[in-house]
C-alpha cells in the first residue's frame, strides 16, 4: 500500500485512494462541495484545492488525486486557506444568501465554509443572477436554482444511482442553473437523498420544509425496518418528537442512501395506529393486568408461539426462554411473507420485497425450539385443534393467514392490525426507534437499535413486554439490561456466538449461518465460511 | 524577405486548389505512399526527429504526443483515434479556416499518415459550428479521395484501411479545448474533462484518443516527403519550421501568412503585415491569440515569432498565432472588456472560479469602461484574474485571466484614469488634466 503524506503526517492508504479519504484518515478534513464517497468524481467546485509537496504538480484538486507511493500534500499553507476563500467568494456571488429563510441554514456547506474561510468583507458591487425559485420538481422535492453552487452532485446521483437521469445543469458561463427536462417530474424513490446530497439549500425536502431548525435537532443512530435491506439511520429529534429520519452512512448496507419510503415512515411513530395501551378482551388495561391476563390464557394451553420478524431478536430470545421456562409444549412458528398493509414497492438498488427487517433473526431463535413451522403448518395445527392458543410477536397473523384465530390470542406489536383486534390480549410494543436491540438484516448482519425517543404510552421495548408474561408466570425469563440479554442470546445461540452488544459498533457485524441472500425467508444450509 | 519553403500554403491562391486534381498536380498524397510503405514506428520517428510542435496553441511536441498512445497489449481491446481539431473560435485566429478551405486534401493526406502512424481505423474533423461551409468542402475533398482510393479499404494497396469523416460542433468556443471536443463529439455537452486520465490513454469513447490540430496535421505530408532534417532546418532548434499566423487589427494587410518560426516579430509587422496606417504608432500587439498576455512595443521590438522568445521577452505565448495588432487609437480598457465579454460569455459554467469569475470580470470592466468603477474595483479585477488562473478544470480560466493580468499591468495608466475620470464626475472616457 503506498505511503503519502498529510501535512507531514504519514499514512498507509489502499492505492488509488482520493486524497481527501487519505488526510480524513489522518483527521485532516479537506473541504469539498463536489466530491462525494459514493459518486464519480465531477472536480468542479475547486474547494479541496491543495498544495503537492511532492510527487505531482501543485495545486491540485485533492478528489482526483490518487494516492501514490511518495505523493505528499498541505493543506495548511497561507496559499490553501487563500485558495479556499477564493472559491467562497466566487461561490457566493450569485447566491441569494437567504439563510435565514432556508432550511439548510445550520447544515450547509456555504454556512460552515464560509465561518472558517470567508471573505467577511464583501466587494461584490453586482446584481446577482435571477434563476428559478421554489420549483416543484418531484413528489418529495423543492428546488430553488439560486442557492446552486452546481457541484452536480444530484446530476451524477440521478445518472448513477437511479439512473433516471432527470437533471441536469442548463446553459453555460455564470447563467448556468440547475434543473429539471421539460415534461419530466422526478418519479423515483430515492428523491429524499437529493436533500441530503445537496451540499445547500437549493433541494429541499418538502417533508421538511419549515418545520424545525436543523441546530435544535439531536441525531441518533437507528436502523430502518421498512424491509430486510436494514439501512442504517439517524434519528433526527427534539424533546421526544421525531422530525426525520436521514440515511447513515454504511458502505456494506447502504453506502449513503435510504429510499423515501424508509425515510417519511418516522411518522410512523406518531401514527393513529399505534398501539399505546395494553387491553384485555378490548378493555384497556394496565401492562401488569395484561400480562397476567395472557399468562392465564397461555397456562396449560395447547401454544403455538409466532416468532416476529419485525420483533428485535432480544423479544424472539425472550420467547425462546419463555417457552422454555413455562411452556414446555408449545410449537415454534415463523410465518413467511408480508403484513397486508406493507408497501410493495421493490428494486435493485435497496428496497427488497420482503418488508420484514428481522426474518432471520426470527428464525434463528425460532429453531432454538426444534422445528419451525410455517403458515401452512400453523393453519393446519388450528383447524386440528394441535394449537389452540397464540402468542404473536408483531405479525398480523390474521391480515396474512386470512383464517380465523382462537380466541386465546396474545399479541406483542406496536400497530393496531386484524391480529391486534382479534387478541384477547394486547401488549404494547414500543417502535423500534424507542428501544434498544438488534435486527439481523438479509445480509446476515446483525445491527442495533438504540432508544432515541421514550416508548410512546404505555408501551414497553417488545422484549419487556414478552418479559411481561414471564413474571407473571412468576418469574422474569431474561435479564433486565440489553447488554445482558445480548450476552445471553449470543451464547444461546451458535450463529451469534462471540458477538457483544458493544462490538456490533455503529456499522454491525456479519454472521456467517446465513446464505446471505435477499429475499429468504427460511433459514439456508450453513454457508461455507468464507 | 529570406527565402524559405511555403510548406503549409504551398498551393494557396492556385485556382482549384481545394479539387483533387489541382493538388495531385502540386503532389498531394505522394507523401501518403511514402508514409505508407514506412513502418508505423518510422513514421512517428520522423515526425519526433522534425520537433514539429502542435498548432494550437500549447506547442507541445507532436511526435512525442503520439508516443504517449498505450501499446496494443495496454489498450484493453480499444481502437485508437485520431481526432483533428478544427474547432478554431480563438479570437484573432483563422489559419485553420484558410488550411481547410485551400488544401483540404494537404489535411486529409497528413490525416491518413498519422493514422497509418498511430494505427488508426477511423478519424473525425471535428469543426467548429460557424464552419459549416468549410465542412461542406471538406465533405467533397473526402468524396474524391474516397472515389480515388486514396481513403477506405486497402490504401495504396498497403494493406491500410482508413475512414475519415467530418463532425460539425455547435459552436462553443470550449469545444476546442480537447477533452471537450470529445465530450462534444461523444454526444455530450461539451465540457472539458479531468485529467488525468489523459486522452491518449482515455479519450473518446473510453479509447486511447490523439487530437492534432488541422496545422499540425498539415504539416505533416511535407515532413514525410522533405525529411525531418530539412524541416528541422527552417525555423529555430526548439521551434523548427513555417507557422501560419493570422493578422489583424491596425494593419495595412491583414490576413494570413505563413512564416518561419523566429521571424522577428517586427519584420512580421512591417514586412508582411505592411506595417500600421499611415501616422499611427504601435501601442500593443497580441501575439498569440486573444488569451495570451499582451505585449508592449518595447517588447514587441525584441521578439521574434517563436516559442521561447516570446515568453522570455514578455512573458506572453506564441499560442495559435492570431497576430492582433492595436496601434495608438486603441483604448485599452474598451479592448479589454470587449475581450472579456468573449471569455464571460464562453466559459463552459463547469467549475467555480471561471464560471463566476469570468463574468464577474467582464462586470467590472463595463463599470470601468462606463465611468462606474473604483480603485477597489481595479484591485478586485487583478486580484481575481490571479484567483482563476491555473484553479480551474482546463485552461480556460488561465486564458480568461491573461488578458486581465497583462493589460491591466501593462497598461495600468489608462486603467488609473479611468477610476480618476470617474472619480471627478467625468463622462467616461475624459481623463484627469494632470
Amino acid at each position: 500500500m503506498p505511503l503519502v503524506k498529510v501535512n507531514g503526517i504519514a499514512v498507509e492508504v489502499p492505492p488509488g485512494t482520493n486524497m481527501i479519504e487519505a488526510a480524513k484518515k489522518v483527521g485532516v478534513e479537506i473541504p469539498h462541495y463536489c466530491y462525494h464517497p459514493h459518486l464519480s468524481v465531477a472536480g468542479n467546485c475547486r474547494m479541496c484545492l491543495v498544495d503537492v509537496e511532492a510527487g505531482g504538480r501543485g495545486p491540485d484538486i485533492a478528489c482526483n488525486m490518487a494516492a501514490t507511493e511518495g505523493l505528499a500534500i498541505r493543506t495548511d499553507t497561507p496559499k490553501v486557506t487563500q485558495m479556499r476563500k477564493s472559491v467562497m467568494e466566487f461561490l457566493l456571488v450569485n447566491h441569494p444568501l437567504d439563510c435565514p429563510i432556508c432550511d439548510q441554514s445550520g447544515e450547509c456547506r456555504l454556512q460552515d465554509y464560509y465561518m472558517e474561510y470567508g471573505q467577511h468583507d464583501s466587494r461584490l458591487a453586482d446584481a446577482k443572477m435571477g434563476k428559478g425559485k421554489r420549483q416543484d420538481i418531484g413528489d418529495q422535492i423543492v428546488l430553488d436554482a439560486e442557492r446552486c453552487v452546481q457541484c452536480s452532485r444530484c446530476v451524477r446521483f440521478s445518472d448513477e444511482v437511479t439512473g433516471t437521469g432527470e437533471l441536469r445543469l442548463f446553459n453555460r458561463s455564470n447563467q448556468t442553473q440547475i434543473g429539471i427536462f421539460p415534461g419530466v417530474r422526478l418519479s423515483h424513490q430515492y428523491q429524499g437523498n437529493l436533500a441530503d446530497i445537496c451540499p445547500v439549500g437549493a433541494l429541499t425536502l418538502k417533508d421538511f420544509r419549515f418545520k424545525k431548525r436543523v441546530w435544535w435537532l439531536k441525531e441518533s443512530e437507528s436502523v430502518c425496518g421498512g424491509c430486510a435491506t436494514g439501512c442504517n439511520i439517524l434519528v433526527h429529534h427534539q424533546e421526544n418528537e421525531v422530525y426525520r429520519f436521514t440515511p447513515r452512512r454504511n458502505d456494506e448496507v447502504n453506502k449513503s442512501w435510504i429510499c423515501d419510503q424508509g425515510r417519511l415512515s418516522y411518522k410512523d411513530v406518531t401514527s393513529l395506529k399505534r398501539l399505546t395501551g395494553a387491553k384485555v378482551d378490548g378493555q384497556r388495561a394496565e401492562l401488569p393486568e395484561a400480562a397476567n391476563a395472557a399468562a392465564l390464557l397461555l397456562k396449560g394451553a395447547k401454544v403455538g408461539v409466532v416468532f416476529g420478524a419485525k420483533a428485535t431478536t432480544e423479544a424472539n430470545w425472550a420467547a425462546v426462554k419463555l417457552v422454555r421456562a413455562r411452556l414446555p409444549n408449545a410449537r415454534a412458528y415463523v410465518i413467511e411473507g408480508n403484513d397486508p398493509d406493507a408497501f410493495t414497492y421493490q428494486d435493485e438498488i435497496l428496497v427488497d420485497s420482503d418488508k420484514t427487517p428481522n426474518r432471520f433473526g426470527a428464525a434463528l431463535t425460532a429453531s432454538q425450539l426444534g422445528s419451525v413451522g410455517d403458515a401452512e403448518a400453523l393453519k393446519a395445527a388450528l383447524a386440528s385443534g394441535e394449537v389452540d392458543a397464540l402468542l404473536v410477536l408483531h405479525d398480523d397473523v390474521v391480515g396474512r393467514l386470512g383464517v380465523a384465530t382462537p380466541k386465546a390470542l396474545v399479541y406483542v406489536g406496536t400497530f393496531k392490525n386484524a391480529t391486534s383486534s382479534a387478541a384477547a390480549v394486547v401488549l404494547p410494543a414500543a417502535h423500534y426507534i424507542e428501544q434498544p436491540g438488534t435486527w439481523i438484516n438479509r445480509q446476515g448482519r446483525v445491527q442495533r437499535l438504540r432508544k432515541t425517543v421514550a416508548p410512546a404510552g404505555d408501551s414497553v421495548a417488545d422484549y419487556a413486554a414478552v418479559d411481561a408474561i414471564g413474571r407473571a408466570f412468576g418469574g422474569a425469563v431474561i435479564p433486565e439490561m440489553p447488554a445482558a440479554i445480548f450476552q445471553e442470546l449470543a451464547a444461546g445461540v451458535k450463529a451469534l456466538n462471540g458477538l457483544t452488544l458493544k462490538g456490533l459498533g455503529h456499522g454491525g457485524q456479519l454472521i456467517t449461518l446465513f446464505a446471505p441472500s435477499p429475499g429468504v425467508d427460511q433459514p439456508g444450509q450453513a454457508a461455507p465460511a468464507k | 524577405m529570406d527565402v524559405y519553403p511555403r510548406i503549409l500554403s504551398r498551393i494557396w491562391g492556385v485556382p482549384g486548389s481545394h479539387t483533387l486534381a489541382v493538388a495531385e498536380q502540386h503532389g498531394a498524397y505522394n507523401a501518403a505512399r511514402k508514409a505508407l510503405a514506412m513502418s508505423p514506428a518510422e513514421v512517428t520517428d520522423v515526425v519526433l526527429k522534425s520537433g514539429l510542435r502542435g498548432r494550437g496553441g500549447a506547442g507541445f511536441p507532436t511526435g512525442r504526443k503520439w508516443t504517449f498512445v498505450p501499446p496494443p497489449e495496454k489498450r484493453g481491446g480499444k481502437p485508437v483515434y485520431l481526432l483533428c481539431n478544427a474547432d478554431e473560435s480563438e479570437p484573432g485566429t483563422f489559419k485553420d479556416r484558410f488550411c481547410m478551405w485551400n488544401d483540404p486534401h494537404q489535411l486529409i493526406e497528413g490525416m491518413i499518415i498519422a493514422s497509418h502512424a498511430l494505427g488508426v481505423r477511423r478519424a473525425y474533423i471535428y469543426l467548429r459550428g460557424e464552419f459549416e461551409y468549410v465542412q461542406r468542402r471538406l465533405d467533397e475533398a473526402l468524396a474524391e479521395a474516397y472515389a480515388k482510393g486514396y481513403l477506405g479499404e486497402n490504401i495504396f494497396g498497403s494493406g491500410f484501411s482508413f475512414d475519415l469523416y467530418t463532425h460539425l460542433g455547435a459552436g462553443a468556443y470550449i469545444c476546442g479545448e480537447e477533452t471537450a471536443l470529445i465530450s462534444s463529439i461523444e454526444g455530450y455537452k461539451g465540457q472539458p474533462r479531468l485529467k488525468p486520465p489523459f486522452p491518449a490513454v482515455k479519450g473518446v469513447w473510453e479509447s486511447p484518443t490523439i487530437v492534432n490540430n488541422v496545422e499540425t496535421l498539415a504539416a505533416v505530408p511535407w515532413i514525410i516527403e522533405n525529411g525531418w532534417e530539412a524541416y528541422k532546418a527552417i525555423g529555430t532548434e526548439q521551434s523548427p519550421g513555417t507557422k501560419l499566423f493570422s493578422c489583424s487589427g491596425h494593419i495595412m494587410k491583414p490576413g494570413v501568412y505563413e512564416i518561419p518560426l523566429g521571424t522577428p516579430m517586427m519584420d512580421l509587422l512591417n514586412k508582411w503585415c505592411g506595417g500600421l496606417r499611415p501616422g499611427r504608432t504601435l501601442k500593443a500587439i497580441i501575439p498569440g491569440g486573444s488569451s495570451v498576455p499582451v505585449m508592449t512595443p518595447a517588447e514587441v521590438a525584441q521578439a521574434n515569432m517563436d516559442y521561447e522568445s516570446i515568453n522570455k521577452v514578455a512573458g506572453s505565448y506564441l499560442g495559435s498565432g492570431g497576430f492582433i495588432v492595436m496601434d495608438d487609437s486603441t483604448d485599452m480598457v474598451d479592448a479589454l472588456t470587449n475581450l472579456l465579454r468573449f471569455y464571460a460569455h464562453e466559459s463552459c459554467g463547469q467549475c467555480t472560479p471561471c464560471r463566476e469569475g469570468s463574468a464577474w470580470m467582464y462586470n467590472i470592466l463595463c463599470r470601468l469602461r462606463d465611468g462606474l468603477a473604483t480603485e477597489d474595483d481595479l484591485v478586485a479585477l487583478r486580484d481575481l484574474a490571479d484567483n482563476i488562473h491555473s484553479r480551474t478544470i482546463c485552461f480556460f480560466g488561465a486564458s480568461a485571466a491573461m488578458p486581465v493580468q497583462s493589460f491591466v499591468t501593462k497598461f495600468r495608466d489608462e486603467f488609473v484614469a479611468r477610476v480618476e475620470s470617474a472619480r471627478a464626475g467625468l463622462p467616461a472616457g475624459l481623463a484627469v488634466a494632470k
